[in-house]
């Protein structure tokens, strides 16, 4: 009896510790999402009440009246598709070189995707965008999805991945008569599937919510993407906007964030699993 | 490269056809051709172009005036520049230390055969990751509000006094810091679990016998076998911390007094003052410091093995 006791206790506290976190890393998104119905007065004077009957989609038909969401989705979606589809066929094709052939030059191409991998990249912005000026691509399509596409991190992560796949599958490919190419797209692709689901999930996040170089490459209203739009909810909170109505705007932006929050959050529950074993597979060892 | 191909190709002929050998040799630099293309464009062309603005004078049009090396006496003289990475700096010793305790004590609890519920727990722990920044920066605004914000108004359940968490320099910082704790910490659990997992579990067993308490295991064997994983996680994670700017971006603009204004966040200043020589200056600095802070820290996690 007393050896249960002794050992069911540190597995309560265990179980109470990460309940507790739990708590903090769903409170504020839960929040957030809660919040939203409520009338935006309530909001802002009982914080934390709760009442579903007084729940209302207010804050929502106000946000899409006031703010231009619905082109920050749609920039958002074709950016998405284009820069996605780039970075999620050569990255593994890249990653297909570096881990299953032996070639001159390997390792110095292999260190300019270190560098990339490295480099901030707050320290290109000022450089790029004088080139996206030159090439008179400001406020462009091209330019949010041509910087950045071909992840370094997605190369670095599937050669991981690639090198995994046994020599003799390859082999067998090539006895059989197919070709380079056809060996990346019918023996590696399949059997890599698990760690390309990963890519995608981490690829659609990185995309969705990559801010700092949409802020700075196009920011008209006509190009603004998703998180810059909603970028600009905030500063009307912060910076003061004159006449602006606290109670208003604050409804306004959790309707926002929640629009912005639910389809990764659905995409991710969907693909964890996916996601978490790839990255656990992928990742550096200890 | 294609002629040297050609030519051992040809030397070696077997099996009678050089194609297909012909081919697997080109193979390579064909698959890496659109990577190396983008990184051309955009990573070497802004670098070389970044290294020649910074020792110009030039506001975003005319011709740009050669100045030498006074970019980068203005900034290493100027206390604004020093005040930015100090600013960095303090939110690194708010995050990393206690993100790296946090992450191995929760991996570690996480990887115990017994635990029931591990699957609800890691992804409750990677939600915060997943989610939009500027979606969870504009929560923050919101959530830290002093007069109208749900955590003081928890903390005044409690009879706490109202704290200005995003208006008063003190504060300011760790709210920052809150942010991003909440917003990466999930990831950095995962990427110490993977290193865990490659820990063999009979040296715990030896352990057990030799009546070693949970927590000095946890210090004396997990610690020093994860140290190149916590390496991995702590270089990630001071590139990140150097280079924040969504969240003082779109939560305090750098404020209040400057108390928030990071590295990344006065690089940006510069652009919006079309101050474009300045910057790219302050951007060679802050690619040297990032790197040479990296190396230190790999260089440190090697030295201990």
């Amino acid at each position: 009896m007393a050896t249960t006791t002794e050992r069911a206790r540190p597995r309560i506290a265990s179980h109470a510790f990460l309940m507790l976190l739990l708590v903090a890393f769903l409170a504020p998104v839960a929040w957030a999402l809660v919040s939203a119905f409520k009338p935006a007065n309530e909001i802002i004077r009982n914080p934390l009440s709760f009442d579903p009957t007084t729940f209302t989609l207010d804050n929502y038909i106000a946000m899409f009246q006031d703010v231009p969401i619905g082109q920050g989705f749609t920039n958002t979606a074709i950016v998405l598709l284009f820069k996605g589809a780039i970075t999620m066929f050569f990255a593994p094709l890249a990653a297909f070189a570096f881990a299953k052939y032996q070639w001159a030059g390997k390792n110095l191409v292999f260190g300019a995707v270190l560098v990339t991998l490295m480099l901030p990249t707050i320290v290109l912005i000022i450089p790029l965008l004088l080139e996206m000026k030159e090439l008179g691509w400001v406020n462009t399509y091209q330019a949010l999805i041509l910087p950045g596409a071909v992840d370094a991190f997605a190369i670095f992560w599937m050669r991981q991945v690639i090198s995994a796949v046994p020599d003799e599958l390859l082999d067998a490919a090539r006895v059989d008569g197919c070709g380079e190419f056809a060996i990346f797209w019918r023996v590696i692709v399949p059997v890599i599937r698990p760690g390309l689901a990963g890519l995608a999930v981490l690829t659609v996040m990185n995309i969705y919510n990559d801010f700092v170089w949409p802020v700075v490459a196009a920011n008209s209203e006509r190009m603004s993407t998703l998180q810059v739009v909603l970028s600009t909810l905030a500063q009307n909170i912060t910076g003061n906007r004159i006449g602006a109505d606290y109670a208003t705007v604050t409804g306004e932006l959790l309707a926002a964030s929640s629009v912005a929050l639910v389809p990764l959050l659905v995409l991710f529950i969907l693909l964890q699993r996916h996601f978490i074993n790839g990255i656990l597979a992928g990742s550096v060892k200890g | 490269m294609t002629a040297t191909a050609a030519r051992t190709g040809a030397a070696r002929p077997r099996r009678g056809i050089g194609g297909p050998r012909m081919r697997r040799r080109l193979a390579p630099y064909l698959f890496v051709l659109p990577f190396v293309a983008v990184f051309l464009a955009f990573s070497v062309y802004p670098l070389y172009f970044t290294a020649r603005l910074s020792f110009t004078d030039w506001r975003g049009t005319g011709a740009a005036t050669w100045v030498g090396w006074d970019n980068y006496t203005y900034l290493l003289t100027n206390p604004s520049f020093w005040g930015s990475l100090g600013n960095s700096a303090v939110l690194w010793l708010l995050i990393v230390p206690v993100q790296m305790a946090l992450g191995v004590l929760v991996a570690v609890l996480l990887n115990s055969a017994k635990l029931k519920l591990r699957g609800l727990y890691r992804v409750a722990f990677i939600v915060p990751f997943v989610t939009p920044l500027v979606a969870v920066a504009q929560i923050w605004v919101v959530l830290f509000d002093q007069r109208y914000g749900a955590v003081n108004a928890l903390l005044g359940a409690f009879g706490a006094p109202e704290v200005g968490w995003l208006t008063t320099s003190a504060w300011a910082k760790p709210t920052l810091a809150l942010l991003f704790l909440w917003k990466t910490t999930g990831f950095i659990v995962i990427i110490l679990l993977s290193g865990l997992q490659s820990i063999n579990g009979s040296i715990y067993e030896a352990a057990d016998l030799d009546g070693a308490s949970k927590f000095r295991q946890l210090w004396s064997i997990t610690v020093p076998l994860l140290r190149r994983t916590i390496g991995f996680a702590v270089v990630l994670q001071t590139l990140a911390v150097f280079q924040m700017f969504a969240e003082p971006f779109v939560v305090t603009q750098g404020g209040p007094y400057n108390s928030t204004t990071t590295a990344g966040y006065y690089l940006y200043n510069h652009i919006t003052r079309a101050d474009l020589g300045t910057g790219a200056a302050n951007s060679f600095l802050l690619v040297v410091l990032v790197m040479a802070l990296s190396l230190l820290f790999v260089r440190l996690l090697r030295a201990k093995d």
